[in-house]
């Protein structure tokens, strides 16, 4: 059977034909779909494409960042509104794909990919999606706990709280080939600092287990505190804690268990 | 930028080149830059049927029976290409120049020997139609023990690969599990050596990845030929080796190479050529197959995988007076071109240094892992990899710096190298000296007057006292014929006696030609030019 390709005006379309077949996938940036494509994936049959522009738009202006899901990793590195997102912008793929490539997919990359999720889920975001009874919002832990289940769902844009100041956001990636390589693992955290104290700490991890997770040990362990010596040497320790990484052909289970701490000491501490 | 040092290499270089040292234009920038250049995949022809195949789930299994039946009623399927149906389904590279026995068939027919070894070949019309039908093949494997490591593949017990090679190493000169070097007596010197240093080595394979993967597309021509688009970077190879699979004459291919997308030793294999105008004989139609990326990864073959062991011996004032080598490499579950790689391993030992007493004994090793193939420099990159390693450790072991440690074991002209032959045009001592100046790294002035011109020869030109070792004679096969022994077999003279000159006596003349008579030929046991 030839694969289809089905262009739509409208989101509530594009979203109606994609819950209503099971071999549909939407095409963003074509970065995963077209590479399962290519390699021969017979469970895509049907290609669903919007051009509705509200999934390219970026907003800025109020408290809170949207970010359509048709937005581009290039588009995000020309916003200087979005300085602080540059970081994890600028650690996908090479130029090609950043041109190609866009937030809303991110959501669905498996690892060693999604490394933008990971800093989506450190930001607390929430995912908008189109449904079949119409447009709601996921908050981002729930969505990709569910994530095998919602390839018939639209997402629409992905939303969060602006950060207070841009130092309480840090992102660190670790990869074999730099900057592009997929990742060992990838390491985000908010930070925000209520007078000298951490209120509100969230601590995400990509490739320490089948999707995105929080690190709650770790946030325990810098809530209400300052961020000294002692209490990242608390939230490193804590690092492994609830993750189940695996073995892939980048690293090993084993060797993303050791480095975790490590790396988490780093991005806490601010060495390079 | 290139610097001929004319004070060392005087006459190595004729001054009025009119190349080298210039900034030429290569030849095929133009079209890379302009996006003209042109590749394989570029053909569309029309009527274009595709071909992809069924790779086998597991490392090592009994093919217990392969149903097509409803693969072949899926839609848009031309053709089934099954193992019966390739006219010589045995084949190995290096069998082009008589080294060594066909060992792997184009499609896999009673067993599977590494995973993701081809089965079945589908011609469809569209890559999709392939892809559905070959979700509608059923294997029934009954999976067999696999072995992944070369020393574990070499244990007694171990699993057969490759019946061809029952023992699981290539047979080398009909006799021997691996290839040899002998040069004095190397136990005696390590017992008599002032330190010994053993380590062992371990290199894992690579992926060529290249940008363009591995494909061809073949189409009927008139008069019963066929054109062939390839990839190849090998082209008149993949020629010969079609016709033999083929089993046709090598006049019915008329191959197109172009741009060769990257290959750096990886498209040397004539993975696609041969099914591609096998389908395209079966159907009358063009045939295009081409790999995909996650297939060049994983199917595509590496280079291997090399595990070393060397053990020297060295003497306080720096000499290392013994080197013993136990080398390898992992050939996957068939030959390719490993054989080789494990001789020019053999050829390139000790590495660059004048070292008295050398024994080499490499192994090319069968294993289900992914067949492994040429790459820049194989069979000799890991290997320097080691013994450049060791140098540096037996340098500290001796208290002595690394770099006048080389300059001190370096050949020099005159010397014998392990294999009897004169060393000459060396220049290692020059290149350590320049590398040292440009790093601004301190040697002592006695090293830096050190000269690969001066000091060579004499002592260091002898052939010491070998140590004969006693085999079994030669009882293989004639099939397995080399180029070392175009003679027939039965006249084939045993190896002269070793008749080394006395130490002290003064260089030995260059060895006569070789004993077999026949005239060297190709780059596998090539001759360098004098």
């Amino acid at each position: 059977m030839p694969v289809t390709v089905k262009t739509f005006t409208s989101t509530n379309e594009a979203a109606a034909a994609l819950s209503s077949d099971r071999s549909a996938r939407y095409l963003g940036g074509g970065t995963l779909v077209m590479r399962a494509l290519n390699e021969g994936d017979i469970s895509i049959s049907t290609v669903v494409r919007a051009s509705d522009h509200a999934l390219t738009r970026i907003d800025t202006g109020g408290s809170r960042i949207t970010l359509g899901a048709g937005v581009t990793y290039a588009r995000i590195l020309a916003d200087r509104d979005l300085g602080f997102l540059h970081a994890p912008a600028r650690s996908i793929g090479g130029p090609a794909v950043r041109n190609m490539g866009t937030v809303g997919g991110n959501l669905f990359a498996p690892n060693p990919y999604g490394d933008f999720t990971v800093a989506m889920l450190a930001l607390d975001a929430v995912v908008s999606v189109q449904g079949g009874l119409g447009s709601r919002e996921v908050p981002i832990e729930e969505f990709l706990q569910s994530r095998d289940r919602q390839a018939g769902t639209l997402v629409l844009a992905i939303s969060f709280a602006k950060p207070g100041n841009a130092e309480a956001f840090r992102y660190r990636k670790i990869a074999r080939i730099k900057p592009k390589g997929g990742a060992v693992i990838t390491l985000a955290a908010y930070l925000p600092v209520n007078g000298s104290r951490i209120v509100g700490a969230r601590v995400a991890l990509g490739s320490m287990a089948p999707t995105p997770i929080r690190a709650r040990a770790a946030e325990r362990a810098l809530e209400g505190r300052s961020l000294d010596a002692s209490t990242i040497d608390a939230a490193a320790a804590a690092a492994v804690e609830g993750t189940s990484p695996s073995d892939s052909a980048i690293a090993s289970a084993w060797y993303r268990r050791e480095i975790v701490s490590v790396h988490l000491k780093r991005l806490l501490s601010g060495q390079e | 930028m290139l610097e001929l040092r004319k004070d060392l290499f005087a006459d190595e270089r004729d001054d009025n080149l009119k190349e080298i040292g210039k900034g030429t234009q290569r030849q095929d920038m133009l079209g890379h830059v302009t996006g003209t250049s042109p590749y394989f995949d570029d053909h569309k022809l029309q009527g274009m049927l595709h071909l992809k195949v069924v790779r086998s789930e597991h490392s090592h299994a009994r093919l217990r029976r392969v149903d097509t039946s409803e693969a072949e009623r899926s839609q848009g399927v031309r053709r089934i290409i099954r193992g019966s149906d390739v006219p010589h389904n045995l084949n190995t590279l290096l069998s082009l120049i008589n080294f060594g026995k066909d060992d792997e068939p184009s499609l896999a027919v009673d067993k599977v020997r590494y995973k993701g070894e081809p089965i079945v070949a589908i011609v469809a019309d569209s890559p999709r139609e392939a892809f559905e039908a070959i979700a509608k093949v059923k294997i029934d494997y009954e999976p067999l023990p696999a072995v992944f490591d070369v020393e574990d593949a070499l244990k007694p017990g171990a699993p057969v690969v490759n019946e061809v090679y029952p023992k699981n190493t290539f047979t080398y000169h009909e006799t021997y599990d691996r290839q040899q070097l002998r040069f004095g007596d190397v136990d005696r010197a390590l017992a008599s050596a002032d330190h010994v240093l053993e380590q062992r080595y371990q290199m894992s394979p690579i992926e060529h990845a290249p940008t363009e993967t591995n494909g061809s597309i073949a189409a009927p021509d008139t008069n019963g030929r066929y054109i062939v688009y390839t990839s190849t970077q090998a082209l008149f190879f993949s020629v010969d080796t079609c016709a033999k699979i083929l089993d046709v004459p090598s006049n019915t291919f008329h191959f197109i190479g172009g741009t060769v997308g990257g290959g750096f030793g990886g498209k040397v294999d004539t993975l696609t050529e041969p099914l591609c105008i096998l389908g395209a004989m079966l159907t009358g139609r063009p045939v295009r197959y081409v790999f995909g990326r996650e297939e060049e990864m994983q199917y595509g073959p590496p280079r291997g995988a090399e595990r070393i062991y060397i053990k020297d011996g060295v003497m306080r004032d720096g000499r290392v007076v013994a080197r013993k080598v136990r080398a390898y490499f992992d050939s996957g579950a068939y030959t390719r071109l490993s054989s080789y790689a494990a001789v020019k391993c053999a050829a390139h030992l000790p590495g660059p240094y004048t070292i008295p007493n050398v024994y080499g004994d490499i192994y090319c090793v069968f294993t289900n892992r992914t067949p492994a193939t040429a790459m820049r420099g194989f069979g000799v990159t890991a290997m320097d990899f080691a013994i450049e390693c060791q140098m540096d450790k037996l340098a500290h072991l001796v208290g002595m710096d690394p770099m006048e440690f080389r300059i001190l074991n370096s050949y020099r002209d005159g010397d014998m190298k392990a294999h009897r032959r004169e060393a000459k045009n060396t220049a290692l001592i020059e290149c350590v000296q320049v590398a040292a100046e440009k790093a601004k790294w301190p040697l002592r002035d006695e090293f830096k007057r050190m000269s690969s011109r001066k000091d060579g020869g004499g002592i260091r030109a002898a052939v010491t006292l070998t140590p004969r070792e006693t085999h079994a004679p030669p009882a293989a096969a004639l099939q397995q014929r080399t180029t070392y022994d175009r003679a027939p077999a039965a006249t084939r003279e045993p190896p002269p006696p070793p008749s080394p000159p006395p130490p002290s006596s003064p260089p030995t003349p260059r060895p006569n030609a070789p004993a077999h008579g026949a005239a060297r030929f190709s780059s596998v046991f090539g001759t360098r030019r004098r």
